[in-house]
This record gives structure tokens, sequence and C-alpha cells, in this order.
């Protein structure tokens, strides 16, 4: 330790490392006192006080004048000022046990076009996402499993995936735990502007790496739209509209279980063991398919099943003759590639630059992204070769 | 967050095993925060098993709206100022009985840092007053903001920040004296 080093860093490494012993002690302890709480919990029968309240028409008065009272606190809070409208917002979205809205997502990049979703969410944890064509995804985040239905070709995947990297970016669930996060104060109110014949009022707050704008129609106070640009991403955008809150949403919405008479290709990815060979692997498979021997023209998961039936339609495939066990294999490897890439944090930078790009073509880069800890970023080509490149020799 | 979140879900559908991953994987900083902030080990390890069982406690009723590290942490200090409180309060008694002042009782810490210097610094911090050291560790170890800190201790961002400002020149100062009685005396030793 140098002299010049600074008392805030020499304070940092007051570390008492404590033995295990003591650890497992603490846990013993608490997980007693769970053990405690679970008896009590099952041994007695906790007395029904709202039906005893209830009953007595007394108190049954004053329970209601009470509520009264706190409904009338609460309005006349939202209407005193724009910040409280904002802050009545947040609350609803932190307290909502479900959620329905649209969703416009534009990139710059033009191999990838808008993407347009409807989002329904439900407490804990489940998510169920349908684009304008009918694919439907269905998340059960409490579980880590999920289906994705694509009724025109009557088929669709179970999957599991285990330590799954949590990233807002790649995450729909994120993306709606983020929305419901909001922080309770605004960094910027922006005022009144017209959008869509409607006059609204906007707010502007930032986290982590996302810029929200949320705009509220002063008249009724309900949130209208929100729309959030992404530091990460220079270019894109999403904009969420439709808001509905608390509205009955029926479990057979988020149910896993596919429906009847659709073929079934169920994958399993283990996030930790997946490396950038499976999405080499990928791109190889995909150039065989291909009459062209070109790679995919998206990395859109979402994106990728209709641009891949608009293919078969246009003959872009091959005939194929692979047997059903190939078949299984290939929906694994292609599901192991996208996986890969879906995992990697935002951090990575990652970017796909392989449409209309030929198998083989040595000077074409078709992907790259920076791997954690590292400086340079490595750089897949046309020929699946891999080369490690400084971030100013990137391909632009 | 995320992942606590289906941690805390899974909790209160009553895994055990949920359970013991929110411990492993807070425990240890805890423990270190605690420790920083009381100086005393076997209290620390006393304050977070307390901490966690007041949180199994009252699971039911718990809703994570920040990160669960924050508001682990935020309990950590708060019992760890009702303890020093309570310390303070029979050291007090203590004296008044005896009617002389209690002698300075070594750090048990200290004999788990290995560094001279550091075992300074550790030494230097637990003389600070309570609430300057609160004010370091909760910002330097706890991750915490000035605002959040304000908020807990009940005073303004300015006081927060005069006590950091305070902790860290008085903690220098502590070192910089031991450094110049240290090179006072290996003068003499070579001459």
């Amino acid at each position: 330790m140098g002299p010049a080093e600074n008392i805030e860093n020499k304070i940092k490494k007051l570390r008492y490392e404590t033995n295990a012993e003591a650890h497992r002690k603490i846990l013993d302890n608490v997980i007693q006192a769970i053990d405690k709480r679970e008896e009590q919990k099952t041994g007695t029968t906790a007395p029904d006080i709202w039906r005893t309240i209830m009953k007595n028409p007394i108190i049954k008065l004053a329970v209601a004048a009470a509520i009264i009272i706190l409904v009338y606190a609460g309005i006349s809070q939202i209407s005193g000022n724009g910040a409280n409208v904002y802050a009545g917002i947040v609350e609803q979205l932190a307290n909502a046990r479900t959620m329905t809205y649209s969703i416009l997502t534009r990139t710059p990049v033009e191999s990838m076009p808008t993407l347009r979703l409807e989002m329904a969410f439900k407490e804990p944890g489940h998510i169920r996402t349908t684009t304008a064509d009918g694919y439907i995804n269905i998340i059960d985040w409490t579980q880590n499993r999920g289906i994705s239905i694509w009724p025109p070709e009557r088929q669709y995947i179970d999957f599991e995936s285990i330590n799954t990297e949590h990233d807002p970016a790649k995450n729909s669930f994120l993306v709606v735990e983020e929305l419901r996060t909001l922080p309770s104060r605004a960094d910027e109110v922006l005022g009144e502007k017209e959008i869509d014949g409607r006059v609204l009022q906007g707010f502007r707050v930032a986290k982590n790496d996302m810029v929200n704008t949320v705009w509220i129609d002063p008249q009724t106070d309900q949130l209208v739209r929100v729309e959030i640009k992404y530091t990460n991403a220079p270019g894109m955008n999403t904009i969420m509209t439709d808001f509905q809150f608390d509205v009955e949403l029926d479990d057979s919405l988020f149910s896993l279980t596919p429906p009847a008479d659709y073929t079934r290709m169920e994958v399993q990815a283990d996030a930790s063991t997946l490396t950038e060979q499976d999405l080499i692997e990928y791109l190889r498979m995909w150039s065989t398919w291909t009459k062209d021997t070109t790679f995919p023209p998206t990395f859109n998961p979402l994106e990728l099943p209709k641009i891949t039936a608009e293919m078969i339609k246009q003959g872009k495939f091959g005939e194929g003759d692979t047997s059903e066990q190939d078949h299984s294999s290939e929906a694994m490897g292609m599901y192991r590639g996208i996986m890969f890439v879906t995992q990697l944090p935002a951090e990575s930078n990652w970017r796909y630059a392989g449409e209309n790009v030929q198998f083989g073509d040595a000077a074409a880069p078709v992907f790259w992204y920076k791997p954690a800890g590292s400086r340079t970023y490595r750089v897949i080509y046309g020929d699946l070769t891999v080369k490690d490149v400084a971030p100013e020799n990137l391909p632009e | 967050m995320f992942e606590d979140k289906i941690l805390l879900w899974k909790f209160k559908c009553g895994s055990r095993d949920a359970f013991r991953l929110i411990y492993d994987k807070y425990a240890g900083d805890l423990l270190n925060l605690a420790a920083n902030l009381l100086a005393d080990k076997n209290q620390a390890e006393d304050v977070v098993q307390d901490v966690f069982i007041s949180f199994v406690e009252s699971i039911e009723k718990f809703r994570l709206t920040g990160s669960l590290k924050g508001y682990l942490a935020t309990c950590i200090a708060n019992r760890s100022r009702d303890y020093m409180r309570k310390k303070k309060r029979e050291q007090i008694a203590a004296e008044n009985r005896s009617g002389r002042t209690t002698p300075g009782v070594k750090n048990p810490l200290q004999s788990a840092i290995n560094s001279e210097e550091l075992l300074k610094l550790s030494h230097a911090l637990t003389e600070l007053p309570y609430e300057q050291r609160e004010t370091l560790v909760l910002h330097l170890h706890g991750g915490m903001r000035f605002r959040q800190i304000a908020g807990m201790q009940n005073v303004s961002i300015k006081t927060v920040q005069s006590r950091y400002r305070y902790g860290l020149e008085k903690l220098r100062s502590a070192l910089n004296g031991e450094v110049k009685k240290w090179d006072q005396r290996k003068i003499l030793k070579i001459r």
C-alpha cells in the first residue's frame, strides 16, 4: 500500500472476513426462526379481523369513513400539482397486479424492422407478448420457463433457461420491472405537449441506461405514453401506449401448456455453458440451409420466425434432407446460438452484420462483441474464423 | 434486482433454498458492514443474525421497492446505531458508578487485519465520533449515497457531506501522525 493511496481506498480495504463456522451458526439460527414461524402459522388460525370489523355496524361505519378520508386525501394530493401526478403514476405502476400495453421498438439497424408487440404482465413474473402477426411468447420468470407459439406453422417451442443473464436490454420481464420501479421523483418536468390530439403533461426521468419520458393526461391523471431511449444503444427507442392496469387477465393467457395439435420442439440451454462456438455452429448451420449460403438476416429472436417464414415462401431455403434426429439437434443448435447472443450483457456492445453475407467471405465481418473484461473485440468473419480486434479497428 | 425478486417470491412460497441463496449472496458484505460500524466482530454477527431473523419474520408483508442489498444494509445500519446508543448509555452508567472513565478496550477485530497500516486505520476509525464513522462506512462499504445516509440519519445532505469530510480528515491526520512518530523513532535508531 503506497503512501499516495487514497484514504477512501484504504478504508474499503478494511474487510473483516468471518469464518464459515460463524456463517453456519447465524444461518442455523435464522432457519430455526423460519421453522418456528412456520409452526406458528400452521398451529394457530389467524382471526379474520376484517370479518369481525365488518360484522360490527359501528366499526363498519368508522372504517368506511376512514376509507373515504384516505381516498379523498389521495385524490387531493394527486390533483395538487404535476409532481404528485407523476408520483401517483409511479405508485400505480409499482402496485399493479396486472398490466397491459402496446410496445413499438425502433432501431437504427436497417435489418431489424420496427417491432410491434402487445404486452401483458401479471404478478409475480408472468409475461405474454404477441406480435402483430400472432407470434406468441409466454414466459414464467418465477420458473425460468417459457413457451413460444407460432400459430401459422402450428408449432411451439418449450424452453427452460438456466443461469440466464438478467440483462434489462434483453429481458422483457426486466423491462417491465424497470418501468414498475421508476424513481418517485422525475428529474425534469417537461410541461404540456399535444400528442395524437391529446394535451399531455411530460416528465423525464433517467434510470440505469434508459431515459424515460412519461406522458400523463392531466385531465384524467392516467398514464398515456412512455418513451424510452437507451444510452447504450443510440438511435433505438421504445414507445409504450394503451396502458391498462389491474384488468382481469385469465391465468390461461400465461399458461405454458401448448395448444392441442401443435408440434413440439423442446430445447434447453444452460447459459453458463454457452460459448462463442455455439454461435459459430449456428451460423454455419444456417448457411447450409440457405440456397445462396447466406447467414441469417437478423438476430432478433422475435422477428426471426416471421422472416424465416417469409424466406420459406420466397424459396430461399434448400430442400433439406434431414432425419428427425438431425432436426432436433439442429433446433437445439439454433437455440444455443441465439441464446449465446441474447445472454450477452449490454456492455458487450454486440453487433450482427451477417445479412446478405455469404459463407466463406473471409473479409466480411458477421458478428462482433466484447467479452467481459476484454479490451479487444471478438470478430467472427464470413468464413467463420475469429480474430481479436482493437475497438478502433472495428468495422463501421 | 430481478434475481432477488424471484428469490423472495420463492422464499415467500416456502423455499428454504431461496433463503439460503439470499443469505449466501449478502451475509458476507453485511457482516463486513456491521463489523466496520461496530468494531466488534461478535456483536456484528449478532446484528446480522437479528436483521435476518426480523427479515424472515416479516417476509409476508415485505415488498421489495429498491435493492434488497440496500434494504438489508439499511437494517444493519439502524440496528448498529441502536446498539451503539445502548452501549454508550451503559458505558456512561458504568463510569458514573465507578467515578472514572472506562479504559479503551482493544478492538477484537483488529486481530483479523494483517497490514500494520490498515490496523492503524481501523483503530483510528473506531476513535471517530459514531456519526462520522457511520457515514464513512455506509458510503464506502455499504455503497450508499449521501442522500440515502442523510435520510437515515435524519439530517441534511450537507451535514452528511461534512461528516464524511471531517471523518476523512481526522483519519488522514491520525495516520500521518503515526507515520511522523515512526519516522522520528527510525531517525533516532539510525543515529
